[in-house]
């Protein structure tokens, strides 16, 4: 009997239709990376929709299969991400001291403001790990897919990037 | 506070930054997919990228064999001493070369006084690889060279610090405490000191205000090099092509 071809290989022969059907599901987790890694939503959708048509013409080179769409397609988001800031080079960013408004254990409301504006100092490369793994709850294999680094390299990514929020973060809290 | 506390915490953190998309993003994404084909690569094409690339090739190769000729760091003009030797010797006639300048001195950035600093430099390689490290010494400004091959680092941050005391990377735990009253580190990531370099990573220069720069961690795609420095100092910082390279200048 002959099998109907997936949605994956009609999207690989070039049906439109069927790729945006695969990468719907995928539309809401790529605009909260790109949300926050641009801090700026409209720039998110943007990025999201730029990297959705990235994905579509690269499509066949892409070697994986559905399950791993989601990494794969994550991982244009982070590189449009970029490309986003870096047409904001130069734009050169001054910081207040960082030591001195580093946050507390504590996070009562106020606490949790402090978080957000620690967030907001770490760099683009070190919220994309904690995003892809506390935001987007992404096991740590798919966060190294993501990251095209390995589990090992992922896991002390995420590690080095969440100290910088709370300092007493020990490495088996990230497992 | 628990594991899930902090990853509730983070994600309310992240939660309120991004919020949820437009209701319009996946019709607007349909229409942009419907809108453009998936790339075919055809002989026109790839002829275009070929040729585009022989003429960046050309050029690139013209440019770098020019500053090699007359520069002694591939710097702007007035640039460091290149002196790839832990003691670099100091040039403080600093006389302006005669090559090209990449960036005139007009053009750089100004020097900035205890404030951190973070560039998101444009290309995003995998990994930028260290190929060189050089100090040199110039009236008004000390300066430290860092080139690489393969694109600038994912990030690159200078924290100035009242000490010259800096935390160890690499996960080793402890301090190190180099040359100097007051600090500057700068941390780069997706970046690597270990394939392409293989010079110094401890340069105790006796500047003027850069007394030590030395490299604390190559790990993970992290490297972090300490500045030590003979007092509090203002510094800018730029990056120049050519290649691809960051400039570090404190002020005198």
């Amino acid at each position: 009997m002959e099998q109907r071809p997936t949605a994956m290989e009609r999207a690989t022969h070039g049906d439109a239709d069927s790729f945006a059907m695969l990468i719907d599901p995928l539309l809401q987790p790529a605009f909260r990376l790109a949300a926050v890694m641009l801090s700026d939503r409209a720039a998110a959708e943007d990025a999201v929709q730029e990297a959705a048509v990235k994905a579509w013409s690269n499509l066949r080179r892409f070697r994986g299969d559905e399950s791993s769409l989601r990494s794969w397609f994550l991982s244009i988001v982070a590189n449009e991400c970029r490309m986003t800031r870096r047409r904001r080079w130069w734009s050169v960013v001054k910081m207040a001291d960082v030591e001195a408004q580093r946050h507390t254990d504590d996070l009562s409301p106020e606490a949790t403001s402090d978080l957000r504006r620690a967030v907001g100092r770490l760099s683009l490369d070190e919220r994309l790990p904690l995003v892809l793994y506390f935001y987007l709850d992404l096991p740590l294999d798919e966060v190294a897919r993501t990251l095209r680094v390995s589990p090992a390299a992922a896991k002390s990514r995420i590690y080095r990037a969440a100290k910088r929020l709370r300092a007493d973060l020990t490495l088996e809290e990230v497992s | 506070m628990s594991r899930e506390s902090f990853r509730h915490e983070i994600s309310r953190a992240f939660d309120d930054m991004s919020g949820s998309p437009s209701p319009a993003l996946s019709a607007r994404v349909r229409s942009a997919l419907s809108e453009k084909r998936q790339a075919r690569p055809g002989p026109i094409w790839m002829a275009g990228v070929a040729a585009g690339l022989i003429a960046l090739i050309i050029v690139g190769v013209l440019v770098a064999s020019n500053l090699n000729r007359h520069l002694t760091g591939g710097v702007p003009a007035g640039g460091p001493t290149t002196s790839p030797s832990a003691v670099a010797t100091a040039t403080p006639s600093a006389s302006p070369s005669s090559s090209p300048s990449a960036t005139p001195p007009s053009n750089l950035p100004a020097f900035v006084c205890g404030l951190n600093t973070s560039l998101s430099p444009p290309p995003a390689p995998l990994t930028a690889y260290v190929s060189d490290v050089r100090t040199g010494t110039h009236p008004g400004y000390d300066r430290i060279t860092i080139t690489f091959t393969n694109g600038l680092p994912g990030s690159i941050s200078l924290k100035p610090q009242n000490s010259a005391t800096f935390a160890s990377g690499g996960g080793k735990g402890g301090n190190v405490t180099i040359v100097g009253q007051a600090g500057i580190l700068v941390t780069m990531s997706s970046a690597d000191e270990h394939t392409a370099y293989s010079g110094p990573t401890d340069f105790k220069t006796g500047y003027a205000v850069l007394a030590e720069a030395r490299q604390i961690q190559d790990f993970e795609g992290y490297v972090q090099w300490a500045l030590g420095l003979q007092h509090a100092a203002c510094y800018r910082v730029f990056t120049l092509t050519n290649p691809t390279r960051l400039v570090i200048d404190i002020q005198q």
